[in-house]
């Protein structure tokens, strides 16, 4: 099959009639002979020091196995990237967090094991939670970790009071150029915290053999889990094999190492198979991934002509109990305020501000969404100061092929500009505006991230292939469309080929669904290993076919002499012959691609994001009707223009086009975490925290531009499984300014928010009149602190 | 007091002895074996669980088990035929990207399975309404949508006439 | 705990049980006693008397005029129904809107009203018709309460627990009415109410109010009449500023809550746009006019 007819012909997911029939087995329906269930302690409190904690009540419990807590592991931090090593498994001295866990217990049953939790004593002194990043920063604020000046760090990294980063990205001199400026404005846009929302909830089972453990977990990063275990239990790295059989969705939620730790260590308590599945409430509110909530004061100058000339910026991230990786996410969002637009000055600051909120991080292009809804809401205020319509000012400061970016990276290709013309001329196809009907548009981009992968390709003895991967699927389709690129390099069909994932003991190294880089690294690897394969084969071909290598090619499930397609001889044939001698066997990993050139000197904080790697371009234009007594917005149509570098696997890339833009919908208007004063997570159910429904979801028009990168991944493919969640939320926020003649700038932009907006004029940024917004919550806590409650 | 609790999965007969508060769900999963139907939430919020009772859908993890005594159950392990061919709808989600992670997947074929019966030519808002009881985080839904019409239609005899 | 478990498939076998063991609560379909259990807010009562094999607990009809229904009629027939549709819109417009199509076909009208939420469905549009519960007890005989009464307090009835609701029986309205029940919605499905009103109108020849009545969802702490609009209402031309003087008048009257629904702000003003858009829809009913079922979508501009 030639590669064009390859990429044509339909792909059905190797995965996918084993989920149609309900036989593909996920974590949680696996079988274990013995299997003891396991259940946390959560704080539900959202600061408190421990006053005591006594377990010998649940210990005594008939049917108790085992109950844990930081007395019974070892006395070590750790971080996610070893960022900042702020937290231990179990809380021991202080809580600082609703969900954190306090202990864990294996039992009988999952009746037992709740009733050991309830039989687990802690007296608790409460402190007043700090839940505004802003009141976190004010001198003489209490300290979310008051030992932080202790915890080892990364060296690019200064964790002091309660800032656990600080990243910028500099180019020029933007207080000058800002001066000089005929235009400036000044705004403030405010992010809530969202969350992934999985429709599988955390699952981890920990079944031990001797000094050697396994771990099913539902998780999106195997590697990363494994090390993290072996690093808080003291544990061997070789001696954990982690598993995951099917994951039912991540979306950034199941990145990092949650609780195969607490699992492991129950296991190996027990002396039996364990089992934990989280309650959908703890779902929301124990595992520490979610959206950060942001607050971004924007500053920009303008030429008369509507020429971007400058650009201050200070973005505070809500980071959190735990620092997480919010650091590096702080940079990432620097660089998403700068955006793919041409801006000579620029000073942008990102602080990772820690609160005693649900730890956030690398959910779905993390800060991305809400940076981008910022800065594109910007734009539009911008567009209008200097009279020009959205599109125009588009037009006239987005970057062309060799721009530079932020940090004098020079751009690739005209992406920026493609998707927004594409963009703009279909959502214009379908005719006149209605009443309260309005267009909006947002542009943006994001980084492919180069890294280490590998994987292992063999051709069975029946002519079969076979990838060996580390690379995990969290239910995008990328580890199921390798066999798309293995296939074209060796002349096969893609159903052709089987694929071994996911688990640590059997695939190489990969850095797990995270980051859109499944097919940048792992198709990279892939690629190599199956072009060494090739290799092997068109040896074997050159001896049975009395021919030259260079004379011969793989098409069609043969190795034949160009030009004398009759003389061949069949893959299958040529992998009976190799199975008596040497086998078609082969390993890839390459080399991940550098980071562009760039000029990152002026910048601190540098944790790997001063550039953009292969950055993908894209341009959301949506239309929506907005209903003006209520508030309420309707999303009738979107379209979705990206420039992916090539796609390889076009019903996969649409599967997360159309995904990311209703995740990305839900997030903007009905979803949003909202807390109570004490620190409470209010909305911990799937009833009122509102993901879209079916009912819900607009029509969707995909649109690819294809702009091969030259440092890309396969086939100078780009990252396409985030950029899809960023702009939309930017495009609606500016379609409802327009609708409503006001702007909103608060996100989610919830039916309250908008008529608030509609009513009063209030945009929502200063919001204190919510009665459960954090800044209400702050202001009450504050109130609350005149002195340590003890309950 | 547990009881005996017989009643019929996909076609088979079988039984169990069950608490009375245990619900239907956990009986599937934990009592049978059957753990193609999913829990993804404890408010019947997201649909993975759905099951069809008698025909009609029912969220599996707020029904009590013994209230389904004598009925017969269909889940998305009964959806192939006997001997393994898929029914129109797996294939049509398999085909038209309507399965990603595949959590959501046996509790979206469930409800559309329960439309099709009722309405054989359902509108594309008559589709959306009767799978919001299913949440989906991977898909958007619209290949979902697209997926139904199109075994819509194969039921009907109109193959090949499907919306692309 | 659960202990005991019965599944009567006769009414005076279930009101037997009910009278002889205190403990026991009836089931229906389960949707909200087993969620409320799941999600640990309340335990699943010590004893089940499951009701859902009660033939004589599942009838529909129009009886002189009057929709009779039994308790385990389901929301699904509700909104399927097309004598429902005809006579009493607004009931139809609130069964076709709750949960999903699985929780319409498993919830019951009965439970819903039994349940007794402040944001349940079904209750306004019963109350603003006149519907009638008929409560029976094991040796006690029946007794008739209107819908209005019934709930007390949120999760409270004026019912004993030897009680099962029986039938639901709605009067026919008078000639020239309309009714209509919208609810306000975050998303297009799945929701709870985040305030929603029921409105009957009946018209005169002149086309003027002659009567109306008006309920609320989700304001108070079970569903409300308003008679501040209704009193707003009646000999007013049907328009516009009419319907958002009653819609203000209710609104003047409520109190409602900050949740984490909603502010309480937000909730007073939007109850001024649902009473005016279930008037609408209701006087628009009245005068012969066709709105789809269910109103919501149509009030709010949400048809696409």
């Amino acid at each position: 099959m030639s590669p064009a007819a390859a990429r044509a012909a339909p792909w059905i997911r190797g995965d996918g009639q084993a989920k149609a029939t309900g036989q593909a087995r996920y974590t949680a329906d696996l079988a274990f002979p013995g299997l003891a269930h396991a259940r946390l302690l959560l704080a539900g409190r959202a600061h408190a020091r421990i006053v005591r904690l006594d377990t010998t009540r649940a210990r005594a419990l008939p049917g108790v196995l085992a109950v844990l807590t930081q007395d019974d592991v070892p006395k070590r931090r750790y971080g996610s990237f070893d960022l900042v090593l702020d937290r231990t498994l179990f809380a021991r001295d202080r809580v600082r967090f609703e969900g954190e866990v306090v202990a864990a217990v294996a039992a009988l049953t999952p009746e037992l094991a709740a009733a050991a939790i309830a039989a687990i004593e802690v007296e608790y002194e409460d402190l007043p939670p700090i839940l505004d990043v802003e009141i976190a920063l004010e001198s003489g604020s209490p300290l979310v970790h008051p030992e932080i000046d202790s915890y080892r760090h990364d060296p690019n990294l200064a964790p002091t009071g309660n800032v656990a980063g600080r990243s910028t990205i500099v180019k020029g001199d933007a207080t000058v150029a800002l001066a000089a400026a005929p235009v400036v404005i000044r705004e403030r846009y405010v992010a809530d915290m969202a969350h992934p929302v999985p429709i599988e909830p955390h699952t981890v089972t920990a079944d031990w053999a001797g000094d050697r453990v396994t771990i099913y977990s539902s998780t999106q990063v195997p590697f990363a889990a494994r090390a993290k275990t072996a690093e808080v239990l003291e544990i061997p790295e070789h001696r954990i094999r982690v598993v995951v059989t099917h994951l039912g969705g991540g979306f950034g939620g199941k990145c990092d190492f949650h609780f195969e730790g607490h699992v492991a260590a129950l296991a190996r308590a027990a002396r039996r198979p364990v089992r934990l599945v989280l309650s959908r409430r703890e779902e929301f509110i124990a595992p520490d991934k979610v959206t950060h909530a942001m607050v971004v004061d924007l500053e920009t100058g303008l030429a008369e002509d509507g020429t971007i000339l400058a650009r201050k910026a200070r973005v505070l991230l809500d980071c959190g109990a735990y620092a997480s990786d919010t650091p590096t996410i702080g940079q990432v969002a620097a660089m998403m305020i700068a955006g793919p637009y041409r801006i000579a000055d620029v000073d942008i600051e990102a602080l990772s501000v820690y609160t005693n909120r649900t730890p956030s991080g690398s959910v779905r292009a993390p800060s991305g969404p809400q940076a981008c809804w910022a800065v594109e809401q910007h734009h539009d205020v911008l567009a209008a100061r200097v009279g020009l319509d959205p599109v125009a000012f588009r037009r006239k400061n987005l970057v062309h092929d060799g721009d530079e970016g932020p940090t004098r990276q020079r751009h690739e290709g005209d992406g920026a500009i493609d998707t927004l013309e594409r963009a703009v001329e279909r959502i214009a196809a379908d005719g006149a505006l209605g009443p309260n009907e309005a267009i909006g548009v947002a542009s943006g981009w994001w980084f492919s991230a180069p890294g280490p992968s590998g994987a292992f390709v063999r051709i069975e003895s029946d002519g079969s292939g076979r990838i060996v991967t580390g690379a995990q699927e969290n239910g995008t389709g990328a580890v199921m469309a390798l066999p798309i690129l293995a296939a074209e390099e060796l002349g096969m069909r893609p159903e052709e080929f089987a694929i071994t994932y996911q688990d640590t003991d059997t695939g190489p190294y990969d850095g797990g669904s995270s980051g859109s880089q499944t097919t940048f690294n792992n198709g990279r690897a892939v690629v190599e290993a199956a072009r060494d394969v090739k290799r092997q084969l068109l040896e074997l071909a050159a001896v049975a076919l009395e021919a030259s290598v260079a004379d011969l090619e793989l098409r069609d499930g043969h190795a034949s002499v160009v030009g004398s397609p009759d003389r061949r001889v069949s893959i299958a044939e040529l992998a009976t012959t190799a199975h008596s001698g040497a086998l078609l066997l082969a390993r890839g990993s390459g080399v991940p691609p550098e980071a562009p050139e760039h000029d990152a000197s002026a910048c601190v904080g540098r944790l790997g994001f001063e550039s953009f790697a292969s950055p993908t371009f894209f341009c959301h234009a949506v239309r929506i009707r907005l209903d003006p007594e209520t508030g309420i917005v309707r999303v009738l149509k979107v379209v979705a223009a990206t420039d992916v570098g090539r796609v390889l696997n076009r019903i996969g890339a649409l599967g997360q086009l159309t995904g990311g833009v209703v995740m990305a919908l839900g997030n903007a208007t009905t979803e949003g975490t909202v807390y109570g004063a004490d620190g409470r997570q209010r909305n911990a159910s799937l009833l009122d925290y509102k993901l879209l429904t079916t009912a819900d979801g607009p029509e969707i028009e995909a649109i690819f531009v294809e702009h091969p990168a030259s440092n890309g991944g396969p086939r100078g493919s780009k990252g396409v499984g985030e950029p899809p969640i960023v702009p939309t939320a930017a495009a609606v926020a500016n379609a409802i300014a327009i609708a409503a003649g006001v702007r909103v700038r608060r996100l989610p932009m919830t039916p309250e928010r908008v008529w608030r907006a509609v009513t009063t004029g209030d945009d929502g940024a200063t919001e204190v009149n919510a009665p459960f917004g954090p800044r209400a919550a702050a202001v009450e806590a504050a109130v609350a602190a005149a002195g340590p409650d003890r309950r | 007091m547990p009881e005996l609790l017989q009643l019929s999965v996909d076609g088979l007969p079988v039984s169990a002895v069950v608490e009375p508060g245990r619900t239907l769900l956990r009986v599937l999963r934990d009592d049978l074996g059957r753990t193609g139907t999913k829990e993804g939430c404890d408010d019947s919020e997201c649909g993975a669980c759905m099951v069809l009772i008698d025909g009609r859908p029912v969220n599996s993890c707020s029904y009590l088990a013994l209230q389904a005594a004598g009925r017969e159950i269909t889940t998305v392990e009964g959806l192939a035929g006997p001997d393994g061919v898929l029914h129109p709808l797996q294939r049509a989600f398999l085909e038209g990207g309507g399965i990603q992670c595949g959590f959501c997947t046996p509790g979206m074929l469930i409800s559309a399975l329960a439309l099709l019966a009722t309405d054989p030519d359902p509108s594309v808002d008559a589709i959306r309404d009767g799978l919001a009881g299913n949440l989906c985080r991977c898909t958007g839904y619209q290949p979902i949508v697209q997926a139904v019409q199109r075994a819509a239609a194969e039921m009907r005899g109109e193959a090949g006439s499907a919306a692309s | 705990m659960t202990e005991r478990f019965a599944a009567p498939t006769t009414l005076s076998e279930a009101l037997g049980i009910l009278a002889a063991d205190r403990a026991a609560r009836p089931i229906a379909g389960g949707t909200d006693l087993v969620v409320a259990a799941r999600q640990g807010r309340k335990p699943l009562p010590e004893s089940i008397v499951a009701i859902h094999r009660i033939a004589e607990l599942d009838h529909q009809g129009v009886v002189d005029g009057a929709l009779v229904v039994g308790g385990l009629t389901s929301h699904a027939w509700l909104a399927g129904s097309p004598d429902v549709s005809a006579g009493w819109t607004a009931l139809a417009d609130a069964a076709s809107i709750v949960g999903s199509p699985a929780t319409r076909s498993t919830g019951t009208i009965g439970g819903n009203l039994m349940n007794a939420s402040p944001a349940a469905e079904t209750t306004a549009p019963l109350v603003v018709l006149g519907g009638v519960v008929t409560l029976r007890a094991a040796g006690a005989g029946s007794r008739m309460l209107p819908v209005a009464s019934l709930a007390t307090g949120p999760g409270q009835t004026a019912t004993t627990p030897a009680e099962l609701l029986t039938t639901v029986t709605v009067p026919p309205t008078a000639p020239g009415s309309g009714s209509a029940y919208i609810r306000l919605e975050y998303r297009r499905a799945m929701e709870i109410a985040i305030v929603g009103a029921a409105a009957l109108v009946t018209l005169d020849g002149d086309g003027r109010i002659a009567a109306a009545r008006v309920a609320l969802t989700s304001v108070a702490p079970t569903i409300v009449r308003a008679p501040e609009a209704e009193a707003a209402l009646v000999g007013t031309a049907a328009n516009a500023a009419t319907f958002r003087a009653a819609g203000q008048a209710a609104a003047a009257a409520a109190r409602p809550i900050d949740d984490v629904r909603a502010s309480a702000d937000y909730r007073r003003a939007m109850l001024v746009v649902v009473v005016a858009r279930a008037l609408a829809a209701a006087t628009a009913r009245a005068r012969g006019e066709s709105i789809p079922i269910p109103a919501s979508r149509w009030a709010h501009g949400q048809e696409v």
